[in-house]
């Protein structure tokens, strides 16, 4: 008697069976691999915009570099300035007038002429408040360009930078993102909107930005250096570090950046290879150093053999960084003190320090971000340093927080919140992140970013001196002695140097990592 | 039956409240269990499987335990969902009584509110509220209680300005109590149950909710486990590491499907409605559980019944709603079942086309033959054959009856298209053909609106007009005429008689009224308590009745004409039919009842017309045994 | 009828007028500051005092709100500064992902969900009610984020079946099968909750009405039980369904923001997490107001579905 019910549920599920494996059938065989010629990126993020003078995150210059060019670069594999859109320059003996002379026939992707006005515009455009498309700001890393005093045009083909004083890292900061040249004409065109309309002479020009879901780019057949191999640039944002991994592994993108560690041991088969590449980074602790616990010395350096910092980098970061010694990386051959030891692994010695200081049983609180730039599974190591430091007797209490709120806390100082805030820097310069964050007149109420109130005379003029001076050599002799001192200081916890990896499927060809961090797509291949 | 048996005896609520006891035990236990310390890292140790190194369930990602932090997890992520809940419901459940209790303004202003939270996004919400706040599980737990408030407040208004305008409450407030003791003395008793339902039911959301938080990073601060942030923490680990995300995916769902369970079992056991078992299904037709072999029919006629029995089965208990009733009714007749309300006669109209509500309804034996084919027991296929077409019902209350939802002119057409294949416009013409029959005047515009839209007499017309779409043979009217009033019942039973003559329609006509039977029927049997007490042609049984009860129910009937004339209601009610007494089921409120009338069985007897069953008939009829000879004897006996 | 839909439409403009009130406020209390999502790691007290300063932020509370309710009034929604683009750009983008996403999700769990409660309650304490009471149990006790994830790991990287994330290939698709492709996944686990939800209401709705006089009077007819069951109960059981078919499209709205974040779909929802914790104060309100003005139109379409099946409603 209930047949009839049964025959319509019957019938209702076949139906309903019939139109889902209709579904699954009809789209099945979409499911295809990425076309050759055409590379996907995976990406960490969506980029906050296309306009390299208003953008500070590396995630947004793996695209720049691509679409852009600078008066200079770093050479292939190194941290060291090579000509670019300009093919040679001059400095004068006080160190304070750069002359570059620019590379003649390069077009900009709109067709508009590169020259010495396009040279101008772009950094006025940064620096001069009076400007009229300063308004297409705000440029957080002008200030990188702030011993520019004038830009001027000397000849259509000849531009010359007056400083204010003699400021080493110049060159090397031409080479960084910020000082990459864009197109005039479409700045004036876009006016606010520029960021997503980009314009530069690269290899690859901007093809479409759908937002949060891919940044096209295409080859520039009339690139000056050689145009790519490749159609076209995918980058793809996605945040998720496992679905990135899973779309690597399912072959959704080509190319993956920043490889969560604990996924590098899914792409040891044949059809993935794994690239590394140590870079200028540091991953430390700042600690408060004026007040509370850290303000005493001992408590610092106890900190910093209370972290085993090699378990850290072995285990919860796979070996994808190695353990910090300093506050300056290896990267920076040059300026790098190969004579300096990182703090052992010596929970004893540390208990002894902080008995020593009385400090034992210490509450400090423990600002921990959940991602950004650099710093690689910060949560992950934020709890495993906790933990460390628990075992030594201190009481650490863990604050989490997005990473935007979370700089929103720290850049203004610890005081009054907190003991100790991770961080990471990647910089292009040795001078940046002392500069920044160690000199005594870096404090947050000066505007530099010493959040943690580190202050030594001794540090601060070696920095000052160090920037001043024109020679290598003796910049190298001043920073490693930096080193020594503020390693014995310990206004940080140093822990890890990054080697940036990725991981890149068997159809892709010719990829390299840089130590600068960038992302350089021209020379690659893909099947 | 009380609250927790009622609990228990739910299999599934109970199988809940196990895993639910077995969680908070383990979970209570989790201090003094031999465990790994929830948060000490041993990163050289880090993703164990199950079972290695001593770690029954593996590491995490930094080499902790994954069963202690799941046990000290669980411990977290149960409090901060209960909690969550009872704060949701109890600032919920406060602005709801207040709206509810002074409604007006109070109750618009409040409800605009409310209105407004629920359109925001409530992860949105909460995800403002916990950066507003700052990051951990209070701030968690304080957001998902907050943007559940509006749920409860608006769910609980609603019971409230149910209970706001009873008498009680309107007593309480005319006594000059203070808002403030009526809602606590009067409201809020009343509430309560509606609260623990609505509590119970959300638990399970709650700790999704917190979960969801956490697992955005937003919940408890590392290194305290809850059941969320072990789950985002073991996210980056999902492809190599499945197990870290699996332990605690799974812990949430084994938790929230017994609290779940649970919730339901509670649900059931507060709600009134669902404990005596209402809210079951009435299959397609009335289950037939034969208990003796298929009695051979006596009489002859259209439609016959006999030893007809049907019974409700409600938990343990039987009602013996229909006992052994035999009826027939001949081509152009029309027979008069009659009782008061409980006596069994709409359940035996039902039984004849399996359309007693089952379960509760079994038809345990007996037979309805109609044109030679046995009903009780046919096929679902053969039965619903003949349902409209060969025998049509006409029901009472027609509001209810009608679809509300359908135009009486396409519920006419589907009861013509369900057993003639003709087009929508033939049936249509045929509906419209049909209302007219029944007397609607306009039928072509009354065919399109709906049953609401007509009056109480109207809609018994279609009623009519629906049995007669297929010139069924048989039409068996369930009391069609009680809900009218009198003129109206008039007009409708004069219609019926009309039809009845000019198509030869065999009638079977239910009622309680004497009067409507003497205007209609040619015969009549009286049932009480499942059984036919007395039957026989109308004019007969009402000028002779021989059954006590028959005399009450026409003593019942007002005359014309006689004037102000006592009406005797019978004193008593019917008995319940779960335990009916031995001998004559009237013999309580019967005044003429003596001894022998609660002894044994007493037999319908009696003529071929005119039978009763009665030991001292008010009147005697051919044929039956005389049982007054023993009276005395038996009397005697009581004396000595 | 059309006067219905105006009258609701009218009484909807205070609700809306509300929820912008609430979002300025809410956006106002949140501690933070939006020149730190501009500024970067480079962000220092001088630099965003400054920005603040040319965001206009540093006006008072009411002289803030009504201005952005004056500019939203002439459809001016501001400029996003975390995205460095127009609100109502980016909004539009982003809704419309979150349209194709809710909506076929909202579909999916109108289907199978009265589907389900249908079959379930037709068949009540049979095996199908059974199985089907289980796995709506189990629907609505899965976090909807660790079924995502538990289904990528399945069927895109174990399995090879369907994309892993994203709402078309990402180089070449954006044809229809490919959106069906990639929408799949994330429709389903995001319908799950929702479609439980519903199969529980249309189990109890239907039985509630399978009990009522008029489905005898369907049977005394004659009627075949599938169109009783699916015809005269279902019709009758839809006005308590459809009610919570609208409550169900903010519960799924609020859904699709796990939803988003584990298959990268990129709708509105995981714009307006991310807008929260950048303090994107002006992509927040826009979107949100946006987000609520469609729940509430919803809403209101759903009451006049209701009305329109419901002759007895007046309208």
């Amino acid at each position: 008697m209930t047949d009839q019910i049964f025959n319509w549920t019957r019938r209702g599920v076949l139906a309903a069976g019939v139109a889902m494996s209709l579904a699954l059938s009809a789209t099945a065989p979409v499911q295809a691999q990425t076309p050759p010629g055409v590379l996907i990126v995976g990406q960490i993020a969506e980029p906050k915009a296309l306009d390299p003078a208003a953008v500070t995150a590396v995630n947004d210059f793996r695209i720049l570099m691509n679409v852009y060019d600078g008066l200079v670069r770093y050479k292939s594999g190194t941290l060291e300035v090579e000509p670019a859109l300009a093919e040679s320059w001059e400095i004068s003996e006080d160190g304070t007038e750069y002359t570059f002379s620019l590379r003649e026939g390069v077009k900009f992707h709109d067709g508009t002429d590169f020259d010495a006005e396009a040279v101008k515009f772009n950094f006025d455009r940064m620096l001069k408040e009076d400007h009229p498309f300063h308004d297409t700001g705000p440029f957080p890393l002008a200030f990188f360009f702030s011993a520019v005093e004038e830009v001027t045009v000397v000849d259509p083909m000849t531009v010359t930078f007056k400083l204010n004083a003699p400021y080493a890292p110049f060159l090397s900061n031409l080479a960084y993102p910020t000082g990459l040249i864009v197109s005039p004409a479409a700045v004036e065109a876009n006016g606010a909107d520029f960021g997503r309309n980009p314009v530069g002479t690269g290899p690859f020009k901007f093809a479409e930005w759908r937002s949060n879901e891919a940044v096209v780019v295409e080859a520039n057949p009339d690139y000056w250096d050689g145009a790519s191999a490749l159609q076209a640039v995918v980058f793809r944002p996605i945040t998720d570090a496992n679905t990135r991994t899973a779309e690597m592994l399912a072959g959704g993108i080509d190319v993956m950046v920043e490889v969560p560690p604990v996924a590098l041991s899914e792409f040891e088969g044949e059809q993935f290879s794994v690239l590394e590449q140590a870079g200028p980074h540091v991953w430390f602790l700042i600690l408060n150093a004026k007040e509370g616990p850290f303000a005493d010395k001992k408590v610092r350096q106890a900190a910093n053999y209370a972290v085993n910092k090699t378990a850290l980098v072995e285990q919860v970061l796979e070996g994808t960084a190695d353990v910090a010694a300093g506050p300056t990386p290896p990267a920076f051959a040059w300026a790098y003190n190969e004579a300096l030891e990182p703090y052992p692994y010596d929970p004893e010695k540390a208990k002894a320090l902080l008995a020593e200081a009385g400090a034992e049983g210490a509450e400090l609180t423990f600002f921990v971000t959940e991602g950004g730039s650099g710093m690689l599974d910060p949560i992950a190591m934020g709890t495993a340093i906790q933990a460390d430091l628990e075992a030594v007797g201190f009481d650490v209490k863990i604050e989490t927080y997005e990473w935007n709120t979370f700089l929103g806390e720290v850049n203004p100082g610890l005081e009054g919140k907190a003991d100790m805030a991770e961080m990471a820097w990647m910089t292009n310069d040795p001078d940046t992140l002392p500069y920044l964050a160690l000199r005594t007149d870096a404090w947050p109420d000066k505007g530099g970013f010493n959040s943690g109130y580190y202050s030594n005379p001794e540090v601060d003029k070696l920095l000052e001196d160090a920037r001043v001076a024109t020679d290598q050599g003796e910049r190298a002799k001043l920073y490693q002695e930096m080193q020594t001192i503020v390693q014995d200081d310990a206004p940080w916890v140093f822990v890890a140097n990054w080697k940036q990896n990725a991981v890149t499927s068997d159809r892709v060809e010719g990829f390299e990592l840089e130590p600068s961090f960038f992302l350089l797509l021209k020379d690659v291949v893909k099947n | 039956m009380s609250f927790f048996k009622l609990l228990i005896r739910n299999r599934l609520a109970f199988a809940g409240l196990i895993v639910m006891g077995l969680v908070l035990a383990l979970v209570i236990a989790t201090p003094i269990l031999p465990l790994y310390e929830p948060n000490v890292t041993d990163t050289a140790n880090r993703f164990l499987k199950p079972f290695e190194g001593g770690h029954i369930l593996g590491t995490d990602h930094l080499g902790r335990d994954l069963l202690s932090r799941l046990l000290w997890g669980t411990q977290l992520s149960l409090a901060v969902g209960i909690s969550a809940a009872v704060f949701a419901a109890f600032f919920g459940a406060a602005i709801g009584i207040v709206a509810g209790y002074f409604g007006g303004t109070t109750d618009n202003v409040i409800m605009r509110g409310v209105d407004m939270l629920m359109a925001f996004p409530y992860i949105l919400l909460a995800l403002a509220i916990v950066a507003a706040l700052g990051p951990g599980l209070v701030n968690a737990l304080i957001a998902v209680a907050a943007v559940n408030i509006p749920f409860f407040a608006r769910n609980i208004r609603g019971v409230t300005v149910g209970i706001a305008h009873k008498e009680f409450v309107d007593a309480a407030r005319l006594a000059g109590e203070s808002h403030l003791k009526i809602i606590l003395t009067e409201i809020v008793p009343n509430v309560i149950p509606v609260i623990v339902i609505a509590m119970s039911t959300t638990i399970g959301w709650m700790i999704l909710e917190t979960a969801g938080l956490s697992f955005l990073g937003l919940g408890s601060q590392p290194p305290q486990a809850d059941l969320g942030s072990m789950l985002g923490e073991a996210r980056s680990a999902l492809i190599t590491n499945p197990h870290t995300s699996v332990v605690p995916g799974v812990m949430i769902l084994i938790i929230v499907m017994a609290i779940n369970l649970l919730g339901d079992g509670v649900r059931d056991a507060l709600d009134p409605r669902l404990r005596s078992g209402a809210l079951t299904r009435p299959r397609p037709a009335t289950l037939v559980e034969r208990e003796g072999p298929v009695p051979a029919p006596v009489e002859s006629g259209t439609l016959v019944l006999t030893d007809l029995q049907t019974q409700f089965r409600v938990g343990e208990r039987v009602y013996k709603a229909v006992s052994h009733v035999s009826l027939h009714v001949a081509p152009g007749e029309c027979l008069g079942v009659i009782g008061e309300s409980g006596s069994g006669k709409s359940v035996t109209a039902l039984s004849i086309m399996g359309l007693v509500a089952s379960p509760p309804g079994v038809i345990v034996g007996g037979s309805a033959i109609y044109d030679g084919t046995e009903l009780i027991g046919a096929p679902y296929s053969k039965l619903r054959s003949y349902r409209g077409d060969k025998v049509a019902y006409i029901f009472q209350d027609p509001l209810a009856t009608l679809h509300p939802l359908y135009t009486v002119g396409d519920q006419l057409c589907e009861a013509i298209r369900v057993h003639h294949s003709v087009s929508k416009a033939e049936a249509w013409t045929r509906a419209v053909e049909l209302l007219k029959q029944v007397r609607i005047p306009n039928a072509e515009g009354r065919a399109k609106v709906y049953p609401h839209e007509m009056s109480g007499g109207m809609r018994q017309r279609v009623g009519i007009a629906m049995a007669l779409a297929n010139d069924p043979d048989v039409i068996i009217a369930d009391e069609p005429t009680t809900a009218l009033d009198v003129t109206v019942q008039a007009q409708i039973l004069a219609l019926l008689n009309d039809l009845r003559r000019e198509r030869g329609l065999s009638i079977i006509f239910i009622t309680h009224d004497f009067g409507v039977v003497a205007q209609l029927c040619d015969r009549v049997a009286v049932m009480y308590a499942g059984r036919i007490v007395e039957t026989g042609p109308t004019q007969e049984v009402l000028d002779d009745a021989a059954h006590p009860y028959t005399r009450r129910l026409i003593a019942c009937v007002p005359e014309l004409g006689e004037g102000r004339r006592e009406l005797h209601a019978i004193p008593g009610l019917p008995p319940a039919v779960d335990r009916l007494p031995a001998g004559c089921a009237f013999a309580p409120r019967c005044d003429k009842a003596q001894t022998l009338c609660q002894v044994g069985v007493i037999e319908l007897e009696g003529g071929a017309s005119r039978k009763v069953r009665c030991l001292y008939p008010e009147t005697d009829i051919a044929g039956m045994a005389k049982p007054v000879a023993q009276v005395p004897e038996l009397k005697k006996g009581a004396g000595a | 009828m059309g006067g219905y839909i105006l009258k609701r439409l009218v009484s909807a403009i205070p609700v809306l007028f509300g929820i912008t009130v609430i979002v300025f406020l809410i956006m106002a209390m949140i501690p933070g500051d939006p020149a730190l999502a501009i500024l970067g790691s480079y962000a220092t007290p001088e630099n965003v005092e400054k920005l603040n300063r040319d965001l206009g932020l540093d006006q008072p509370l009411v002289a803030r709100y009504f201005i952005w309710l004056g500019n939203m009034l002439t459809g001016d929604f501001g400029r996003s500064f975390s995205l460095n683009r127009p609100v109502i750009d980016e909004v539009l983008d982003r809704f419309s992902a979150t349209l194709i996403l809710a909506g076929t999700s909202l579909v999916l769990c109108a289907i199978f969900g009265i589907a389900a409660g249908v079959v379930s309650a037709a068949r009540q304490y049979g095996f199908a009610d059974k199985a089907i009471t289980f796995a709506v149990l189990l629907g609505i006790s899965i976090p909807s984020f660790f079924l995502g994830m538990m289904m990528i790991l399945l069927f895109a990287v174990r399995w090879k079946m369907l994309p892993v994330s994203g709402m078309y290939a990402i180089y070449g698709g954006g044809d229809l099968p490919d959106l069906l492709n990639h929408l799949i996944m994330p429709a389903l686990a995001l319908a799950v909750v929702a479609t439980g939800v519903v199969a529980r209401l249309s189990r109890s709705a239907m039985l509630e009405v399978l009990r009522q006089d008029f489905v005898r009077t369907a049977r005394a007819k004659g009627v075949p039980e599938g169109r009783v069951v699916w015809g005269h109960a279902l019709r009758a059981a839809m006005v308590t369904i459809i009610p919570v078919l609208g409550v169900q499209a903010g519960f799924v709205l609020s859904g699709a923001v796990y939803i988003e974040m584990v298959f990268q779909w990129p709708g509105v929802g995981r714009m307006l997490v991310d807008a929260i914790l950048k303090r994107d104060i002006l992509l927040v309100q826009g979107g949100v107001v946006f987000v609520a003005a469609c729940y509430v139109l919803f809403n209101i379409a759903v009451d006049v579905a209701q009305s329109v099946l419901d002759p007895r409603i007046k309208t």
